[in-house]
């Protein structure tokens, strides 16, 4: 029998809704600002508004009760009672460190646009509200219903901020993300319908609840097809080769910004997804298929970081780059075993740190000169010696060094994936070496050398502003690197939960075993 | 058999006293306009909408009392399903009368007849919903229709309206003939035109039947407009008056869509097999169709019509499953179908008084011009699209479900598919009105009463998406007229 989940209520741990406060003050702040006219005022507000936000959010983080699995700060109303939706928010192990990033990367990416948005600034600024709002509540969500709702709600501000506020190809790049978002998205409903049906059939209740459906047993062709169908929900939004075409067009087209929230914090909906939904509730279909993600994720991980070699445009390499570092991501949780689904969500976290932070200087260098080519810079450090000393320590974080963030998530990913299978993981570790030399060479193209190009003889270093985003992120890729321990210690209750959900399955498929799952991979576990 | 003799006294007239209230209503409205010349039209248009509504609450004063029966030897019933439609009805023609008056002070002729024909179709359809055998079935429908061809025309010196009217009566009329042909046919078989008692003593399943059966719902088709009964559509729709495209692309659909469910649920459910295959390919072929055409759609009023083809086939997703469940989607799913496409329609009458253009392109930049009607219009196509948390969604998720239920997995997938498709096409119209480099700047000024349809619509959207539970037991107790489906 599989085990499941119990949950803590928000009103037993802190006696009022602490998650619900966080996810609505940014919408309602947009609502507020929407009737308002003047910029200071709604600076004031917008800022209030996501300070309060990530205020709201530290008192989960801190208050958290480590070596549980149970869900935490939950909150349930009924909403839709007549076809068993309910509102059901909570976090737990899996998703309490991606709301805390979330609410973090809102009030970088707001000080990043206090000047600089010189066009539509009010609307600008509400669809970074609502976004923040969706993505933090698509994180908390416990009613499958819920999650889809805002999975699907957050296009829509994402729409308007490339297509508003992007580069020269920006139309066609908004229609391209939201398509091909949307094509996975309705499969994926397909999948949490059928979920849904299933409760229905086992238990005569209608419920779009993670925890009543965690309880119904599901048979194993059913898993396969739900897996299949919300595989391509998440693989489109992580994205997974092949599905990242769209990835490249949106990051180069959006604004600053807008590939920060894009690369920080949307991209990991969609792995986030797999550890949340997948692999718990459909244990034997993950078995199933964990050879045929690895190799995904490993394809990932090569193909992209061999065309961030070959990109002239910053931020077009940096968009490659991610398609690589979130293979390792998919290659750590689908070794299914702790120390890869472990890795696979401090990388994250750590993803989301780093790479918001080469956007972020791309955004800085862009903002100066309005070129993303590379060939266009060069020899900046003695120009701008406190931009090239913190992108430093952002692209050593983003490589994996020893003493970052990225190198205590990499490394347990690797970890797992040896323990699962070695032919696996060795190409992964090409994927690590390629990832020094674009990233590295990329810095030695913008910042080192000679300062040749006359156009950057007047380059500013960075304001006061930017160097409080800088500092702030270099912080947590420190405090991630050398001391990672509470934060992989939040962890470890909902990774036991997960591990002992699939190992019940893999044990129960020894005695029948099931072709295409070896029988090798199996008893490892 | 005796035939029955029908005295005055057994008539229950309470049951069609609003239809008794309505018909005075048009009476009335129509003599206004002609004894009192120097009464403002916009005047005869607020009375008639404020008869309407109480009309409108004594039906649903019935509703909560459980008024309900059969009158004029069973043709006419009055059950939860009929009211459920006829409160529909009413709102929404209260709804066009208010989106109407700017439109109607800019023609020079017939002012006031405009707000009797519309009461009076409002009537028939009253009428429609309640029919209860197949003899009503017919005269109600064309009824309703009847005001429809004068509406349609009523652009008098505009020869595309004028085309529109003799399109849509052409093949109103062929349709009436087939639904004729199709009702001998089944009445050879079954003995009696009355729906309960062919569904209390089904016919068996023979060949004359499945004919009849299919003449019936050929008719149909062509008054919904489903593919490949669909060609009058774009044509009327586009040179009819926008105010009665509205109407039409909503309204009349419902209503047929009431007698249809009367017809396949309560009449013939026993021949599930062999309706369902023709219900199934109907709705792949209007879902596709619909959403592919619209693509290519220049004029904003085609395009809107392309995509109501569409949704026809999303609603006969739900009569295809044939569950209670795929009833209360239908239902439900019209509501919100209601708000958002009249709502889309209203934005295109506020800019239409104002600038006599319905292109698409027209509509660039519309953000600059008048925020409101940009921002209504990305809620009502967002909803039409589908995307949470706007009635739409909960509408195609609760008609997908249904049909998952019953296994027709392969129509859900084309439902699907055709989802993004439309996602497409709606998206272009709003890359257009939040287009940066607008062509004009002109402010719109939008008018007290197309005002209140606009944002009635807005929180239709909205409210639906949002809080649905009232609107879901409405449709759940309105289903219940229908005693012998199964639940799921």
């Amino acid at each position: 029998m599989l085990n499941t989940l119990g949950e803590i209520l928000a009103s037993d741990q802190v006696g009022f809704p602490v998650l619900s406060l966080m996810i609505f003050i940014p919408l309602a702040a947009a609502v507020l600002i929407s009737l308002m006219k003047d910029e200071k005022q709604i600076k004031q507000i917008a800022l209030g508004a996501t300070v309060l936000s990530f205020v709201l959010s530290l008192i989960p983080l801190i208050l958290f009760q480590n070596g549980t699995s149970d869900i935490q700060f939950a909150e349930r109303y009924a909403w839709i009672a007549p076809l068993g939706i309910s509102y059901h928010v909570g976090v737990d192990g899996v998703s309490i460190l991606l709301v805390v990033l979330t609410t973090f990367l809102a009030i970088l990416t707001l000080g990043f646009s206090w000047k600089g948005i010189n066009k539509y600034f009010k609307q600008y600024i509400i669809c970074l509200l609502v976004l923040e709002t969706t993505v933090i509540g698509v994180f908390c969500a416990l009613d499958l219903f819920l999650f889809f709702l805002l999975w699907e709600i957050m296009l829509i501000p994402m729409y308007f901020l490339i297509k508003t506020w992007g580069g020269q190809r920006r139309d066609y790049a908004s229609l391209k993300f939201v398509l091909y978002t949307l094509l996975g998205s309705v499969l994926m409903l397909v999948g949490f319908v059928i979920l849904y049906l299933n409760h229905y059939a086992a238990t005569g209740i209608y419920s779009f609840d993670f925890l009543d459906l965690l309880k119904a047993p599901i048979s194993r062709t059913k898993q396969m097809w739900i897996f299949t169908l919300i595989f391509f929900g998440f693989a489109f939004k992580v994205p997974m080769f092949p599905f990242h075409t769209w990835l490249p067009d949106a990051h180069v087209e959006a604004p600053t910004t807008g590939s920060v929230l894009l690369a920080g914090v949307l991209l990991k909906m969609g792995t986030y997804g797999f550890v949340r939904f997948s692999l718990p509730l459909l244990p034997e279909a993950s078995l199933y298929f964990m050879p045929l993600m690895s190799i995904l994720g490993v394809i990932g991980i090569i193909y992209g970081a061999l065309l961030a070699l070959a990109q002239n445009d910053m931020k077009k390499l940096i968009a490659y780059s991610s398609i690589s570092h979130l293979g390792f991501v998919i290659l750590g949780i689908f070794a299914l075993n702790a120390n890869g689904i472990q890795g696979g969500m401090i990388q994250m976290i750590n993803h989301g740190i780093s790479t918001s932070g080469l956007f972020f200087v791309v955004g800085f260098l862009y903002n100066r000169r309005h070129t993303r080519e590379i060939s266009e810079y060069g020899g900046l450090a003695k120009q701008v010696p406190i931009l090239a000393g913190f992108y430093l320590v952002i692209t050593l974080s983003s490589l994996a060094f020893p003493g970052t963030n990225g190198f205590v998530g990499e490394l347990l990913i690797l970890i797992g994936a040896m323990e699962n299978s070695w032919q696996l993981a060795a190409p992964a570790f090409i994927g690590v070496l390629l990832a020094g030399a674009y990233l590295l060479w990329l810095y030695q193209r913008l910042m080192m050398g000679e300062l040749n190009n006359p156009k950057n003889k007047n380059l500013l270093d960075l304001d006061r502003i930017e160097i409080g985003i800088c500092t702030a992120l270099v912080v947590v890729i420190l405090w991630m690197g050398i001391y990672p321990f509470p934060f992989l210690k939040m962890m470890d209750g909902s990774i036991q939960f997960i591990t002992d959900r699939l190992d019940t399955s893999a044990a129960a498929l020894t005695e029948n075993s099931l072709p295409g799952i070896s029988s090798k991979l199996v008893f490892k576990k | 058999m005796t035939p029955e003799i029908m005295s005055f006294s057994d008539l229950n007239l309470k049951l069609i006293a609003p239809e008794l209230w309505m018909t005075l209503l048009a009476c009335v409205v129509l003599m206004m306009d002609v004894f009192c010349p120097k009464l403002s039209k916009p005047k005869l248009a607020y009375f008639s909408a404020a008869g309407m509504g109480l009309i409108t609450l004594l039906i649903i004063s019935y509703g909560i009392d459980g008024v309900g029966g059969t009158s004029f030897s069973g043709m006419f019933v009055l059950d939860p399903l009929a009211i459920f439609f006829k409160v529909f009805i009413l709102l929404s023609t209260i709804l066009m009368i208010l989106a109407s008056i700017d439109a109607m002070e800019k023609i020079p002729y017939f002012r006031g007849e405009y707000y009797f024909l519309l009461l009076f179709s409002a009537l028939g359809m009253m009428f429609m919903v309640s029919a209860n055998d197949f003899l009503s079935l017919f005269i109600t429908l064309e009824f309703s229709t009847f005001g429809f061809y004068i509406l349609v025309a009523y652009l008098r010196d505009n020869l595309k309206s004028n085309e529109a009217a003799i399109k849509f009566f052409i093949l109103g009329a062929l349709s009436a003939a087939l639904i004729a042909y199709g009702i001998s046919l089944v009445y050879g078989e079954a003995g009696t035109l009355l729906f309960d008692k062919i569904a209390a003593n089904p016919p068996t399943s023979s060949i004359g039947l499945t004919i009849g059966l299919l003449f019936i719902f050929i008719g149909i088709g062509y008054k919904l407009g489903a593919v490949p009964f669909h060609v009058w559509v774009p044509d009327v729709y586009q040179g009819a008056p926008t105010t009665v495209t509205a109407y039409l692309s909503v309204v009349p659909k419902a209503a047929t869509f009431a007698i249809f469910l009367r017809v396949v649920f309560g009449t013939f459910l026993e021949l599930k097999t062999d309706w369902q295959w023709m219900i199934v390919s109907i709705a792949v072929l209007s879902m596709t169709y619909g959403n592919i055409t619209a693509i290519a759609q220049k004029n904003m009023k085609r395009l809107l019509a392309y995509s109501g083809i569409s949704h026809i086939g999303t609603l006969l997703i739900g009569m295809a499953a044939g569950t209670a469940m795929g009833v209360e989607s239908i239902l439900f799913y019209i509501l919100t179908y209601l708000f958002a496409n009249i709502g889309a329609f209203v934005v295109v009458i506020i800019f239409q008084n104002l600038t006599d253009k319905d292109e698409i392109e027209d509509f660039t930049g519309l953000n600059r011009r008048s925020p409101l009607m940009a921002f209504a219009m990305l809620i009502f196509l967002l909803s039409l699209a589908g995307v949470p948390p706007l009635a739409g969604f909960i509408g195609k998720v609760y008609v997908l479900a249904a049909a998952m239920h019953q296994g027709l997995i392969f129509i859900v997938v084309v439902a699907l598919i055709n989802m993004v498709i439309s996602f497409y096409y709606y998206l272009i119209i709003v890359k257009k009105i939040y287009s940066v480099e607008p062509k004009e700047y002109t402010p719109i000024h939008i008018s007290t009463p197309l005002k209140v349809a606009l944002y009635i619509s807005i929180a239709g959207v909205i409210l639906l998406g949002i809080w649905p539970n009232p609107f879901i037991e409405a449709s759940v107790t309105a289903t219940s007229v229908f005693t012998n489906l199964m639940p799921k």
